[in-house]
């Protein structure tokens, strides 16, 4: 029986990583202590809050409720890799456009939902998006405005994938 | 989180083998949502979990029988149970439950299996699926043997399961003509725990109802069938004198815990109010996820 670390073949971000992990260890404690990635944090540390979410195979989940040895083989990917360095991605721009935030602390977690939910509802409704987003919280309660700029980071994507401006 | 051993079994066989039945601090581990908060709070602290993750692909198939049974395998995410036409056909009030419960994230990562075994009263899938008749194959040393999701769960976080045994299946009958609702009764937000569960499947001739299942759920210790309140409806047609006897036999059998979600007497009123609104809306085959 051995509570030590085990090495782990993951892509992160695009990237074929190797990494050491302790079984304990969750993916938020994971990607900050080993790879420096802070955008996915521990707040409410119950799932509840979606300050942790990061897409496992595409689909979003809780990083401080998903053990990081789970990540064997999968791939993931963080708010860091929406755009290349120095630059935003229309979900993100919209956030800033609507604005959609006051601290910005919910904020990855919302952006990484909402990029999830326009994977799978490309043109969601209030309803869509406040169903998708119920396990988000916002203690600034910025929900209007996001609700607001999921809708334009919908709408700037069907105009940029129709080559339409 | 106190560190822990955490192996990855290849097969069905080798998982049920590395489970010490007499050791408690030996568990297996499917998503891991439910584990992980109790693991976090320390009111779980294990030597070992054994991890279903390997084995996942065999156990995580949506099909259905020529009999027309649904079966989902243990290891199915809740996502894909709410994602899936089968389920949507078959049974609609499980897919309109899965909208409101916990939320996508959770739901990506949860095993239907998990979620059975976990035995926690709060959760909204075990009344729905006793209500519809479920059952589920259990996998252990000896062999295999079938049991309804209404044995399995015995207690608070209790369930007949002997501790190397695994729920592979979850098996839901035909359904043919049977209507069935739930109704997840929160305090808080609509994806919260809920105070209490009401789950109801019927069958009806003409206008009166020929078979009830009505069961109870996160007020009481485990999900319960309410037999006293499912006899009051019983060849009965479903008129407001029916529905306030069958609402006051629940609130008469139901034992109701109180909790940070609301007080007894309060959840007794919530059950008054749902045993009723749960009959009327299966019966109008709506079916409300929440309320």
């Amino acid at each position: 029986m051995s509570t030590a670390a085990r090495t782990i073949n993951f892509t992160l971000n695009g990237r074929p990583v190797t990494a050491d992990v302790k079984p304990h260890h969750n993916v938020v404690e994971f990607l900050q202590s080993q790879f420096a990635l802070f955008g996915a944090r521990e707040s409410c540390g119950q799932g509840l809050c979606g300050c942790c979410t990061v897409l496992v195979d595409g689909k979003p989940v809780s990083g401080c409720l998903y053990l990081a040895v789970f990540l064997d083989g999968a791939e993931v990917v963080t708010v860091e890799n929406l755009a290349e360095p120095g630059k935003l991605d229309l979900i993100q721009d919209a956030f800033i456009e609507c604005g959609a935030f006051q601290c910005g602390y919910c904020t990855p977690g919302f952006i990484m939902m909402s990029r999830a939910l326009l994977v799978q509802h490309p043109d969601p409704d209030d309803q869509q998006i406040r169903d998708y987003l119920t396990g988000n919280l916002c203690r600034c309660a910025a929900y209007p405005e996001i609700v607001n700029a999921v809708k334009m980071a919908a709408r700037k994507s069907k105009a940029g994938s129709t080559g339409r401006s | 989180m106190t560190p822990f051993d955490l192996v990855e079994p290849a097969s069905l066989e080798e998982a049920i083998a590395l489970i010490d039945p007499d050791d408690p601090d030996v568990r297996a581990i499917a998503g891991g949502t439910a584990l992980m908060l109790m693991m976090k709070a320390g009111v779980f602290s294990p030597k070992r979990l054994v991890s279903l993750r390997r084995i996942g692909d065999s156990f995580s198939k949506i099909s259905t029988t020529t009999a027309g049974d649904l079966v989902v395998g243990a290891m199915t995410p809740l996502s894909a149970i709410e994602n899936s036409p089968e389920v949507l056909r078959h049974a609609p009030v499980i897919a309109r439950t899965m909208t409101r419960l916990s939320n996508v994230r959770v739901r990506n990562v949860a095993t239907v299996g998990g979620a059975l075994a976990h035995a926690d009263p709060h959760m909204d899938l075990p009344p729905v699926l006793i209500a519809l008749g479920a059952s589920v194959t259990i996998v252990g040393p000896s062999g295999e043997r079938g049991m309804a999701v209404e044995q399995l769960l015995t207690g608070y976080y209790e369930t007949a399961l002997a501790k190397n045994e695994l729920i592979t299946r979850v098996h839901i009958p035909a359904l043919g003509a049977t209507r069935a609702a739930y109704f997840k009764v929160t305090t808080g937000s609509a994806d919260d725990w809920p105070a209490l569960g009401v789950a109801v499947a019927l069958d009806m001739v003409g206008s009166s109802v020929k078979s009830a299942r009505i069961v109870v759920s996160a007020a009481t210790t485990k999900a319960t069938r309410m037999f006293a309140a499912e006899k009051a409806l019983i060849g009965k047609s479903a008129n407001d004198a029916t529905l306030k006897t069958v609402a006051d036999a629940a609130v008469g059998e139901a034992e109701i815990l109180a909790d940070v979600r609301g007080s007894a007497s309060y959840k007794r009123e919530l059950l008054r109010v749902y045993a009723a609104r749960a009959v009327r809306a299966a019966i109008e085959a709506r079916g409300g996820a929440h309320q």
